[in-house]
This record gives C-alpha cells, sequence and structure tokens, in this order.
C-alpha cells in the first residue's frame, strides 16, 4: 500500500513527522486507592493544578493512538457482526448497519491514523458519530431480541440470544474516535473537556467502562463454554484488572507516569490477539476443524471477538501517554 | 486383510482395544486368560456394566467386561444413516405379546460395546426424590431399599462424568449442584414446546442432556446433526463408550466385544464360578471370582433363567419367583401436530426441552406416578413408521404427509408404569443361532398406566393447541425397561439386595435397569449409571471389610 | 474419489434440493457414503425372493409408495425390501402369532396373490390400481377369505411388514429426502441454524406457501 495511500483517501496534509520526545524517570504510582479514592471523587470534574497543557503535537500523536484504538475495535465489530449477521440470515435490513458503520469507523480511523496534522476531519467526527449512534441502536436491538424470546432474559438466551458486547463495542470505537478528535482539535493551551469531564479523565473512564464490559461480554461466553480450557480464564481476569486500573486513572487524573497500568494495557492488548489465535484453535477443535470451516466458523468460538481488548488498551495507552506528556517539567 | 467392521471380528484382541476417538487407533488393553480367576467377569458394557466395569477397576480389582455387540469407533464406523445405523440395535429375535406387545429392536436394546447409551437419546434426569419411597409417600407400588440422598451424591458423580450439559439451575426438585456444562441453544423443536407451556402456565427447561456443549479433550462439542439417536458420528455424545469403558480401560479392565454369555456355571459350594461365552467362533469359559449380570431387563433375566441347573432349577437368583417379572416399559404416547412454521427437526438433539410439570405436581391427577415429556425429531423412515403404525397411512396419502416433515411438531412421555407380576420375561422352546433359547416378552397396560398416558395425551393434545398446532394424532409406543430381578430389603420379594447383590447367591451380582422396583417417569440412564457407581463403591467397602465370598482384594 | 456424485430426482416442494448434491460436501462422510452408495446401486431384481413373489411386491409396493410419474430414475422400493430380507432376519422382534420375518414375507406375498384371486379372480399383478388398493384395504381391515392365509395374520402382515417395511424401504432413499426436504446426511457438518423459519445454505429451500397445498 503506497505511504500516501489514507492521505489521499481522506484528503489529509501531510506533516513532517514529529520528534520523539525525551521522557523522564517515571514517577512512583500509588496504588494506595482504598484511601485515595473517595477525597479525588468529590472533585472529578477538575484536573489536578499540576497539569500542563498539551503541545499540538502531543494531541495529534495521542488523538492517532486513540484513532488505532477505535479502528481495531470496528475492525473486531466489522468481522464479529458480519458472521453473526451472516448466521442471522440478514432478516432484518437493519443487520447491514453495523457492518457499514464499522467500515466507515475503520476508515475515519485509518485517516486519523494516516492523519498527522492537528486539524480536524469532519467526515472522521460524522463517521465515529454514526459507530456510536448505531452502536446505541443496536444495543437496544439486541436486548430487545433477547427479550422477546421464550424465557426472557434467561441464560440460555443470554448465552444465545443477540449479544450485548458486540453493538456495545461499536460504541466504545464511535465514542473513543469521537473523542480522538476533539483531543486532536483543542486550541493550543486549552485544557478541553469530554463528555461534561476533562478528556483524559473521559477516555480513561470510558477505556475503563469498556474493558469492563468487554471482560463481562468474555466471562458470560467462556461461562457458556464452562471454562473447558484453562486459557478461558485470560479475558476475565487480566482486562478486569486493567480496567480497575484505569478507573483509578479517570478518578485520580495526575499527570504522572504509570509503569503498572501501562503494563497491564499492554499485556490486555497482546491479549486480544492471543485471544483470536485461541480462537482459531478452538474451531479447530469443532467437528471436522477448518475443513468444516463453513459451520465451525459459525458456531466456533468467535474469532474476530478477543481484539476488542486491544483497541481498547490501545486507547488507553493513548491517555497515558496524555497524562505523562502533561506532567510540569 | 479381512475387512475390520467391528461385526466380523473381535476387535479388542492382542492387548489393544480400538481407540474410540481417533481413526483406526488403538489404545493398549490388559488382557486376562479364561483360566484366570478375574475378581470380576460382567456380562453387557452398558449403563450398568459398563459404569460399573470402571468403578471397580478403579477400585483396583481385576474386571473381564463382556458384550454381545461390536466395539466401535464411532468416527469411522458411523454413518448418518438410520438403516445403516440398524447395526447398533439388538435384533436377535424375541417374541413379545401380551394385550400391548413391545415393540423391541433400535426402541430400547442395543447391541455394542457401550449398550443402547451408544444410541440413546442422552436425556439425563434425575429421579423425583420421593419415588424412592413411593409405597410410604405417594402411596403406590413399593420403595426402594436405597435412601434419596445418598442416590443424590452418585447423581452428582455420573453428571460429572457425563460432563452433562443442563440448565444453569433445574427447576424441579431439591437443590443439586450446577451441571458440569451449561444447555445447548434451543431448536425449533425444542422452542416449540417452551412456548406452549408457557401459554399453559406450566414450568419448562432445557433438557439436561450427555452431550457437549464444550469441547471436552478429544470429543468435540455438538454440531446439531440430529442424528443422536442412531449413534452419535462425532463423539459429542457422552456414552458409556468413550466415558466410562476409557477409564475403565486405563484401570486396566479387559473388554470383550463379540462376546455373547450364554450361561452362569454354578459350583459345588452354591457360587458362581464363571461364565460360558461364545467368542471368534468357539464357546469358551472364563473363571471369576464373582459374576455381574448387566444385560437389561431382558437379558439380565433370560441368561438367568437360562443358567438353571439341579442345585437351581427355575434359574440363578430366583428363590423369590420374581427373576422376569415385574416387567415395566415406560409409556411413551406422543402427540404430533402440524405448524405453518418450518421446524425442521431433524436437527439438534430432538429432545432439548423438556417439562417435568406432571412428575413434581400430584393434584389433578386421576393415576398414581409421573409422567415428562420432551420435544421430538424423528428422522425419517421412524416418522414414516409413525404415520403407518399410527394412522395405518398408505399411498397417495402417506407421500403427501410425509412431505409435510419440516412442519411437524411433536411431545412425548416417559411415563411410569407400575409393576405387575403378570408381565415378564419367560423363555421359549425356540432357539436362537448360539442355541439359547429365544425370550418372549409378554406385556400389558395396568389401568393407572392407562389413566396415566390418557392424562398426558389429553394434556399435551391442549398444549399442542394452544402452541398453534393442527391435525393432531396421538401415537401409542413405549421406551426404556426395568423390573425383572428388582432391588428389595427382603428376600421373599425381591432379586438382588440394595448393593445389586443376588439374595441366592453371594457372588453373583445385578447391575442394570432391571433392578429398578419402580420406573418412574423420566428416562432410566442416569439411575442406572448412578446405581452401578453406588455398587462399584459398595463392593470396594465390602471387600475392605472381608464381607466378599472369596477373597479379592482391591491391588 | 471422483469428484463426481450420484444425482436424484428433485421435488415439486423443494424444486431445486439434491441431497446428493453434498455428496463431496462435509455434510458426508465415507462410512455414509459407502452405505447409500451401496442403496443407489439396488436395482428392482430379487436376490431372495422368488420371481414370482418379487412380482407381486413390486406391485405392491407401486401402491404403497406411489412415485410421481414423471420421476426418472424410480426408487426400486422392491429391489430395496427385497436385500433387507436377503440380510436380516430379524428385525429384533416379532409378535407372537406371527412367523419369522422372511416366511411371514414369503407366506404373506402367496396368500395376498391369492386373496386377490379369491376376490376378483385375477393375480395381484393383472389387477388394476383401483382393484389392487381394495386388496390392499381388505387386508389393512383383516377381511380377508382366501384359505392360503393359514395362521398368518393377514392384519400383522400389513401392518407389521408391508407397511412397515416398504416405507421404510422407501424414506430410506435419497429421492425420498428430496421429497421431504429432509437434510440429509450430515457429518461431521451439522447445522448451524437451528431455530424455526431459518435454514443453513445446505438445507432445502421449500417452495413458498407449499405447506397450505394439498390435503
Amino acid at each position: 500500500m503506497p505511504p500516501d495511500f489514507w492521505r489521499r483517501l481522506t484528503g489529509t496534509r501531510t506533516r513532517e513527522p514529529s520528534r520523539a520526545l525525551t521522557l523522564t524517570a517515571p514517577d512512583r504510582e500509588s496504588i494506595d486507592l482504598a484511601s485515595y479514592l473517595p477525597a479525588r471523587l468529590r472533585k472529578l470534574d477538575t484536573l489536578p493544578e499540576r497539569a500542563a497543557p498539551l503541545d499540538a503535537q502531543t494531541r495529534v500523536e495521542v488523538a492517532r493512538g486513540m484513532n488505532r484504538g477505535a479502528g481495531v475495535l470496528a475492525g473486531s465489530v466489522l468481522f464479529d457482526s458480519a458472521i453473526e449477521h451472516y448466521r442471522g440470515g440478514f432478516h432484518n435490513p437493519a443487520m447491514f448497519f453495523p457492518l457499514v458503520s464499522s467500515t466507515l469507523s475503520i476508515i475515519a480511523s485509518a485517516s486519523g491514523v494516516g492523519d498527522n496534522t492537528p486539524s480536524v476531519r469532519r467526515e472522521r467526527h460524522v463517521a465515529y458519530a454514526a459507530a456510536a449512534a448505531t452502536g446505541f441502536a443496536g444495543l437496544a436491538f439486541h436486548a430487545y431480541n433477547v427479550g422477546k424470546r421464550t424465557g426472557g432474559f434467561s441464560w440460555t438466551n443470554v448465552f444465545y440470544g443477540a449479544p450485548l458486547g458486540a453493538p456495545a463495542a461499536l460504541v466504545l470505537s464511535g465514542l473513543l474516535g469521537v473523542a480522538a478528535e476533539r483531543v486532536r482539535d483543542a486550541a493550543p493551551g486549552q485544557r478541553p473537556r469530554l463528555y461534561g469531564m476533562p478528556e483524559s479523565r473521559a477516555i480513561a473512564a470510558v477505556t475503563s467502562a469498556g474493558l469492563a464490559g468487554t471482560a463481562a461480554e468474555a466471562a458470560l461466553l467462556h461461562f457458556r463454554g464452562a471454562f473447558q480450557d484453562p486459557f478461558m480464564y485470560l479475558p476475565v481476569t487480566i482486562p478486569p484488572v486493567t480496567a480497575a486500573m484505569m478507573a483509578a486513572v479517570a478518578v485520580d487524573g495526575r499527570p504522572r507516569k504509570r509503569p503498572v497500568t501501562r503494563f497491564l494495557l499492554r499485556l490486555t492488548a497482546f491479549l486480544g490477539f492471543a485471544g483470536t489465535g485461541f480462537h482459531i484453535i478452538g474451531v479447530h477443535r469443532n467437528m471436522g476443524g477448518w475443513k468444516n470451516w463453513t459451520q465451525n466458523i459459525q458456531n466456533g468460538p468467535p474469532i474476530p471477538a478477543p481484539p476488542s481488548f486491544t483497541g481498547l488498551a490501545l486507547a488507553g495507552l493513548s491517555v497515558l501517554k496524555m497524562l505523562e506528556r502533561s506532567r510540569r517539567e | 486383510m479381512a475387512t475390520d467392521d467391528g461385526m466380523t471380528a473381535p476387535r479388542a484382541v492382542s492387548g489393544q482395544a480400538p481407540d474410540v476417538f481417533r481413526r483406526g487407533a488403538w489404545v493398549p488393553m490388559r488382557q486376562y486368560p479364561d483360566s484366570e480367576e478375574v475378581d470380576f467377569v460382567i456380562v453387557g458394557t452398558g449403563a450398568g456394566g459398563g459404569t460399573l466395569a470402571c468403578k471397580l477397576a478403579e477400585h483396583g480389582f481385576s474386571v473381564v467386561a463382556m458384550d454381545a455387540g461390536p466395539y466401535w469407533r464411532p468416527l469411522e464406523d458411523f454413518a448418518s444413516d438410520e438403516a445403516e445405523q440398524q447395526k447398533l440395535y439388538w435384533r436377535d429375535e424375541r417374541i413379545v405379546d401380551g394385550d400391548n406387545p413391545i415393540d423391541m429392536g433400535g426402541n430400547n436394546s442395543g447391541k455394542s460395546v457401550g449398550g443402547s447409551t451408544v444410541h440413546f437419546a442422552m436425556v439425563s434426569l434425575r429421579f423425583r426424590p420421593e419415588w424412592f419411597k413411593a409405597r410410604t409417600k405417594l402411596g403406590y407400588a413399593v420403595d426402594w431399599p436405597i435412601d434419596w440422598r445418598e442416590m443424590w451424591h452418585y447423581y452428582t458423580e455420573v453428571e460429572q462424568a457425563l460432563a452433562i450439559s443442563g440448565p444453569v439451575s433445574y427447576p424441579w426438585g431439591p437443590h443439586r449442584p450446577r451441571y458440569p456444562r451449561r444447555p445447548h441453544p434451543m431448536s425449533a423443536a425444542g422452542e416449540f414446546l417452551a412456548s406452549s407451556a408457557e401459554k399453559m402456565g406450566i414450568g419448562w427447561s432445557s433438557t439436561p442432556i450427555a452431550t457437549l456443549s464444550a469441547p471436552r479433550g478429544l470429543a468435540p462439542p455438538c454440531v446439531y446433526r440430529g442424528f443422536c439417536v442412531i449413534g452419535c458420528s462425532t463423539n459429542a455424545k457422552q456414552s458409556v463408550l468413550n466415558t466410562w469403558l476409557p477409564r475403565a480401560l486405563d484401570a486396566n479392565a479387559e473388554i470383550r466385544d463379540l462376546a455373547m454369555v450364554s450361561r452362569i456355571e454354578m459350583g459345588s459350594r452354591g457360587l458362581a464360578t464363571g461364565v460360558h461365552y461364545y467368542r471368534d467362533g468357539r464357546w469358551r469359559f472364563q473363571k471369576a471370582k464373582n459374576v455381574v449380570v448387566a444385560g437389561y431387563a431382558v437379558e439380565t433375566p433370560r441368561l438367568l433363567l437360562n443358567s438353571a441347573c439341579a442345585q437351581f432349577p427355575d434359574g440363578l437368583a430366583n428363590s423369590s419367583g420374581l427373576v422376569g417379572k415385574n416387567l415395566m416399559p415406560q409409556s411413551n404416547h406422543g402427540v404430533y401436530g402440524l405448524v405453518d412454521q418450518e421446524i425442521r427437526w431433524y436437527k439438534a438433539p430432538p429432545s432439548l426441552s423438556i417439562t417435568e410439570h406432571w412428575n413434581y405436581t400430584d393434584t389433578g391427577k386421576d393415576f398414581f406416578g409421573g409422567y415428562a415429556y420432551m420435544s421430538q425429531g424423528p428422522l425419517p423412515t421412524a416418522w414414516a413408521g409413525s404415520l403407518t403404525s399410527s394412522r395405518g397411512l398408505w399411498g397417495e396419502k402417506l407421500v403427501r404427509e410425509m412431505e409435510k416433515y419440516n412442519h411437524q411438531v411433536g411431545l412425548k412421555i416417559v411415563g411410569e408404569v407400575l409393576p405387575q407380576e403378570k408381565n415378564q420375561v419367560t423363555l421359549t422352546d425356540e432357539k436362537d443361532a448360539y442355541g439359547i433359547p429365544i425370550p418372549r416378552i409378554t406385556f400389558s397396560y395396568g389401568e393407572n398406566d392407562k389413566r396415566l398416558y390418557e392424562h398426558a395425551v389429553r394434556f399435551m393434545s391442549q398444549q399442542m393447541e394452544v402452541g398453534g398446532a393442527r391435525d393432531l394424532f396421538v401415537e401409542s409406543d413405549t421406551a426404556h425397561l426395568g423390573g425383572t430381578a428388582k432391588m428389595g430389603d427382603d428376600p421373599r420379594t425381591s432379586v438382588v439386595n440394595a448393593d445389586c447383590r443376588s439374595w441366592d447367591i453371594p457372588n453373583l451380582w445385578v447391575c442394570d435397569g432391571s433392578v429398578f422396583p419402580t420406573v418412574g417417569g423420566v428416562n432410566p440412564s442416569l439411575t442406572i449409571q448412578a446405581i452401578a457407581c453406588r455398587t462399584g463403591d459398595r463392593i470396594a467397602e465390602m471387600a475392605r471389610r472381608g464381607e466378599l465370598t472369596r477373597r479379592t482384594t482391591p491391588a | 474419489m471422483s469428484k463426481d456424485h450420484p444425482h436424484a430426482d428433485t421435488s415439486a416442494r423443494y424444486p431445486d434440493y439434491d441431497v446428493l448434491a453434498k455428496w463431496n460436501t462435509p455434510s458426508w462422510n465415507d462410512p455414509t457414503r459407502a452405505a447409500v452408495g451401496q442403496r443407489l446401486q439396488v436395482r428392482d431384481e430379487p436376490r431372495f425372493l422368488s420371481a414370482e413373489r418379487f412380482r407381486i411386491l413390486k406391485a405392491v409396493c407401486d401402491r404403497i409408495v406411489p412415485q410421481p410419474t414423471d420421476r426418472m430414475n424410480k426408487i426400486a422400493v422392491a429391489g430395496l425390501v427385497d436385500r433387507m430380507l436377503e440380510q436380516t432376519e430379524s428385525v429384533g422382534y416379532r409378535r407372537a402369532e406371527m412367523p419369522p420375518l422372511r416366511e411371514a414375507w414369503q407366506r404373506g406375498l402367496d396368500a395376498l396373490n391369492d386373496e386377490a384371486k379369491v376376490r376378483f379372480g385375477a393375480e395381484f399383478t393383472d389387477l388394476p390400481a383401483g382393484r389392487q388398493d381394495t386388496v390392499l384395504e381388505l387386508l389393512q381391515q383383516g377381511d380377508v377369505r382366501s384359505s392360503a392365509w393359514g395362521d398368518l395374520p393377514a392384519q400383522g402382515f400389513f401392518k407389521h411388514r408391508v407397511l412397515h417395511d416398504i416405507t421404510v424401504s422407501y424414506y430410506a432413499h435419497p429421492t425420498a429426502w428430496n421429497e421431504i426436504g429432509f437434510g440429509g446426511p450430515a457429518s461431521p457438518r451439522g447445522y448451524v441454524r437451528i431455530e424455526a423459519n431459518r435454514r443453513d445454505p445446505w438445507e432445502a429451500e421449500e417452495k413458498q406457501g407449499a405447506v397450505h397445498h394439498g390435503d
């Protein structure tokens, strides 16, 4: 793919790559959350005094990282909903929406990742907002679908009815994408707010909630699979811890280094890809293995689902970068 | 090389047995010479015999388990074809009579290593606790000599061994531990039962079922191919063949396939000394310290009766005169109907949904006992059999009705039949290919049995109607067997005691559905296996206490 | 194995469906191809029954499971029943009043033919279809006059042998599976869509409204 492919596709301006910033030694990371949280919670909507505004270049970098996360999430949604809605025979035309919307979200994300300028693109913004809206509609539709089945919200129906996690991932892709645009767009020296909160906290909160929700989805489906393989416990142990750490970031919000959180986010990002590998093996363990792919790709574990963790973790790493870069020198 | 189809020549020979999980592969097997007096020789490897073989071998006893049927490797031996898979059934001739002659063959017996669990519908239900005290608590038939709480423990053991897929919580009966696997998705056929049950205001549930909803070792999860009752070609079904028997082999049991036992030999001290059996073209004799008969409710009394000798002229273990008596099938009446939707009931295990409402409700009944009913999904020739036997259809009428196959739904009961001594298995003068007398199976419903299935037919017809089905028709059928060597606390009124040990011959045991004093309104396989587990543990305990007739010290 | 697969006649209700088109797909495994392949080879020729009895059986099959006149390759139902008799001595049981399987068929076909002679003065095979149906109906009702029945119960012979064995043979054939829209063999590949009104791409598509047609 030519290097200027996305630029041409999305019409972004070219700009020299940014110079790498020299990082100072990591700050001590507070883990004494118990005594810390209540005090901080009261000041949720304020940014700690010590934070410095981000320069334009850092903002672009952070935004691109979030575009990447939003794109991976949208990719997961695209392939997952393609398989699941194919399985559902597209009996409702609305079942095409998430495919279109996630595709647009992927294109917007690619555009953002390839865009080294602080300029915001209205098309990206619209695509992301549409993704979030489609995701919310999907959530409602899937909940309705489960509820109307015989037995209502029974275990069997939440196991096998329309999943809530998939449209939620589309919502997250949209929210992170919108946030990416807002981060990119802020005027120099400004401390922008998102969703009624300081931006870094807002994104950390979205990431935390996303990780928790995705882990909950994995927990539900791995419970359905009776945790028959010990590795099935990974996505219900590591991401929840990561989610808790990101919640702490959202509450704390102080500009400093967080090596433990960063490590957990990287581990979670890796887990997303590893999950796909496990699921490929899982499909093979179904009757007929990959030779019977026409069935097993639909009935086996969902191959495109785990990278949702990766997408969220990438967004989380961007938040950390934001907070690190806004430390006062 | 001769064709290794499993049916021509025994496979479990030369120190190896077929590996049920791999095509053409073998697993090592300990073998015992005929002349070695093994601790236990077990006749039959189904839900009773196969399970007990595993338990006894794991307790350290030397075990030889024989089966008249072939030792299959499902992956390479099983076709998706009703006609071909008749090979799983016991098709040796039997004579049926009485007012309501029982259809045998595929319906209720298997001729395979693993017994009829190789083709069972996998429905794995616990008895209602009160049934173990049916006389005392519910006022009918007889009590079992076993307490339900003990059974509850062994049910759990079996459910774990078979990795039963079941609902997260089961709506009837006392608490039970969570099923090892989650329920399967609901099929259209199962959904019909569920939605119509809700309209009737009664409970329903995903059926606890012995087919995997997630992989287990080399066994893949169910692919919903729907051929369960003619044999599972994927190993998703958790049968005795691919659960207990691999464990038994690991624990040094020997399995002998294509081994037909004709007679139990009695010694001078009133103890059994071994069994005569036919295998690989000749008659042999296996010496044993203990003999366990586990041939199910027809072959078990047949063997005991055919082993009559000077000392026991009426057959073995028969001082009560009850060997072969009290034969109980379960009523298996069904109501079928037509709906507009495409159901395509050939897909998925047929009985994915169930209601035990009439097992656990005692009001509004004009009969003793109970029944469960489940969704249905007969394959084409079985469905043709229903239309011809129940409605006498043929010609254009039959062809037109068969064309509606994909729009049919049905509900069928497993209904309790009460014991009557006149329902029995006896021997005829006619001989089979081995020269063993052919059994005669005599059965007539009693008044209570009729009231039960009439109640069921009325109720299910109503449910079919509120569920939107039309053109209803009723099928009369039976399923499962029990009762022909009943257990009890009194040697005068039972054949074996609670430990499945015969009253008359202390080293002769019976371990299969024939020991059931009552059959309840659920499929029997889970209970048979639970009894086998209990018997295995009890025998080990008795051996430790020196209460077995011969010194059988677990290794 | 050859890439070519055998073909079966399709049906009016499922016009685009041929279960044999799945021959080389994951829906069919080797044991199934072997078993069904053998069945497809069976021709309407006797191997167990005498030629005379086989002719009667064939005429009976034509009435029990009539096949569409435009069907290119008719199912050799009589051949399948004959093969079953050749290979099987018992279906696992028999009613006390019935003779063993093979004997029941031999005596039953003779008696049925004699019944046709007694009633209509002609061999069963020479009767027009309507008369043949009448003879079969009389059997079904147990209203028989021929002395050839002896102690063989005509009703039992009709229900347990004629109806059972012929229909089971017919509906074991892929062409009959096409007729009823049965998914057919399914291993290793089973099904994904098991809820109502849904089907996998490898299942028969029903012609719209077909369920409301006919009786």
